[in-house]
């Protein structure tokens, strides 16, 4: 008790995991992550209902195309499709969001003036900021692959829990299940990259809106400037071209220099991000 | 409280307090944002244990200078100390100071209650249940019936006690209250009274900024005055009082006779309700007692005449401007 009371008496920061906590519970209690959250568990279902009503392409069609079709009659590769659909859109808009209000939501509530006056540290605010919006986009994605996956059973079946791959090979539902979760982890990676963006565009601004035009304006620039033949060049530095290798995991043998060509692009987003966010949050007026 | 203590002047650096012991102390203090300068070479002292009401017009610099204060803004120039810490060492004073600053800031979707568990989470002076201090500081700025409503439907007095009771979550020795008494209702404004006599009385210092000058002088024992952010004036509060009217009130039936004995003793005096008024300057009060008696006037009652901040106030802000 003694030890106790002395640790709290010198002590000049709460301890790191209750602030954590703190900020995971805070994080899961607001309405906006929620709504999110349900909007993503919808993707994967509508897919599937949506093929479960047409039947999917005709049996005489396969060169339909790519993805989507590749789920008719194929339950397992509905996780992966969705996951890759959601990523246009939904997912960076969810991750987006929870950055935004991460830093620039605090500063516009003048809770973050709160928080610095505890004080929690400026480093330490980061970090425990940090942990909030990992928590969102890893319950994002594996919302996405678990509803995903029990949607595809259910709702479209297949050959008996089994995944025909784009390559025409069979796997069986263990090795199956390891290439949603592959993809889910790829997925999370490259989600991470867009957060460390908009926490580091989020340290400069106390206005919410910034950070998500700011990311959902970059993506789409991102994409137009892929779009462009003469910028060609351009396409290593480009975060959004590295995201159709998703697919890959339904090709067998299972092809990795897509996958790791773009997390590592995605690892250098992620440390530029967040070095920046820490450089300017130690700065920043509260 | 002697007649004749001078007031601090604006010229020279002023300071609270001749006691060394200071909860909080700015040396130099400069600030500018482009070219408005919003602080000038500021030097104040809060000493400990007071409660120093910080006045000023708006935008005088008050909001600044206690951001620099707490380490929210840097200072251009010039050094802060709090409670013995300074420089990068500033913030680990931060745990014994509870700031209410530039209004409440909250989460409008989470309750009243839920709100202040999650800034008892970030308080290092808090370890373990963290219901006990938060129900308690709810209970202290009497919010207890409401603790449980979201935020968002919270009256503007009543976010301002939220704010209160926040800054009131662990016990502290330096509260700083930008205002406290915003949006509040008379109820609102006697129990923020009540909390500052309680933070004094349990030796805190408390550091509070307002333009309701009632207000402090109903509840400060110093005052610190700024305007276009330079210091004016700053003081124990009855010092400055005394020093700037001091006058005394004789009471007499011998109206006449009082007059003639002052003005041979030295003094201008005038006739003045039930009595003489006697403006500073000249004799101390026991010479002005000793000129009646010795002249035999009667002497029912001799009080100072009591000035009013407001008073003080205006001639500083005015004479300045």
């Amino acid at each position: 008790m003694t030890t106790l009371e002395t640790r709290t008496a010198t002590r000049t920061t709460a301890p790191l995991g209750r602030l954590a906590a703190a900020e995971v519970r805070w994080v899961l209690r607001r309405p906006r992550t929620l709504v999110l959250l349900g909007l993503l568990a919808l993707v994967p279902v509508a897919i599937g209902v949506g093929i479960a009503l047409t039947g999917g392409p005709g049996d005489g069609d396969r060169d339909g195309p790519g993805l989507v079709a590749a789920v008719a009659g194929n339950g397992l590769v509905l996780p992966i499709a969705a996951m890759g659909l959601a990523l246009t859109l939904l997912l960076p808009l969810t991750v987006a969001t929870a950055s935004a209000d991460a830093l620039a939501g605090e500063a516009s509530h003048g809770t973050l003036r709160g928080l610095l006056l505890a004080p929690v540290g400026r480093t330490r605010l980061v970090v425990m900021k940090a942990v909030g919006v990992v928590t969102v986009a890893v319950l994002a994605v594996l919302l996405v692959a678990v509803v995903g996956v029990l949607t595809g059973l259910v709702v479209v079946g297949g050959p008996s829990g089994t995944m025909i791959t784009l390559s025409g090979t069979t796997l069986g539902l263990g090795e199956a299940l390891g290439r949603v979760l592959l993809v889910a982890a790829w997925t999370v990676v490259q989600l991470l990259a867009v957060a460390a963006v908009a926490l580091a565009v989020s340290a400069f601004t106390e206005h919410p809106l910034v950070v998500l035009a700011s990311v959902l304006g970059g993506l789409i620039v991102f994409g137009v400037l892929a779009a462009i033949p003469s910028l060609e060049w351009l396409q290593p530095l480009l975060l959004t071209s590295g995201w159709s290798a998703g697919t890959d995991a339904l090709r067998d043998p299972l092809p990795l220099d897509g996958l790791v060509s773009s997390t590592g692009r995605a690892l250098v987003y992620l440390v530029l991000g967040v070095g920046i966010t820490v450089w300017r949050m130690r700065r920043r007026d509260g | 409280m002697t007649a004749g203590t001078s007031a601090p002047t604006d010229q020279q650096p002023a300071t609270v307090s001749s006691s060394d012991a200071v909860a909080a102390r700015v040396r130099g203090l400069r600030k500018t944002f482009g070219d408005t300068v919003a602080i000038d070479d500021v030097d104040l002292d809060v000493p400990a244990g007071a409660v120093l009401g910080m006045l000023g017009p708006n935008g005088s610099g008050k909001t600044t200078l206690i951001r620099m204060l707490l380490g929210l803004t840097r200072p251009t120039a010039g050094t802060v100390e709090l409670l013995g810490r300074s420089g990068n060492d500033l913030a680990s004073a931060l745990p014994d100071v509870g700031a209410l600053v530039e209004g409440p800031g909250f989460h409008p979707f989470l309750s009243g209650r839920d709100n202040l568990l999650r800034a008892a989470a970030a308080e290092p002076r808090l370890d373990g249940n963290l219901r006990e201090p938060v129900d308690a500081a709810l209970e202290r700025v009497g919010l207890a019936d409401a603790a449980r409503k979201r935020y968002r439907a919270y009256s503007l007095g009543m976010k301002q006690r939220l704010g209160l009771a926040a800054a009131l979550l662990v016990p502290r020795r330096l509260v700083v209250l930008d205002e406290p008494t915003n949006g509040l209702d008379p109820a609102g404004t006697r129990d923020v009274r009540r909390v500052v006599a309680e933070l004094r009385a349990s030796g805190a210092t408390v550091l509070l900024s307002s333009h309701l000058l009632a207000e402090v002088e109903a509840v400060c024992s110093h005052v610190a005055v700024l305007q276009t952010g330079t210091l004016l004036v700053a003081g124990e509060l009855q010092t400055l009082l005394d020093a700037d009217t001091g006058g005394l009130v004789v009471s007499t039936p011998d109206v006449d006779d009082a007059i003639l004995a002052l003005r041979e003793a030295g003094a201008p005096s005038y006739r003045a309700e039930g009595g003489v008024a006697v403006p500073p300057g000249r004799l101390e009060a026991p010479e002005v007692v000793a000129a009646l008696v010795a002249a035999g006037v009667a002497v029912w009652e001799v009080h100072r005449r009591r000035a009013h901040l407001e008073e003080l106030f205006a001639r500083l802000t005015e004479e300045d401007a």
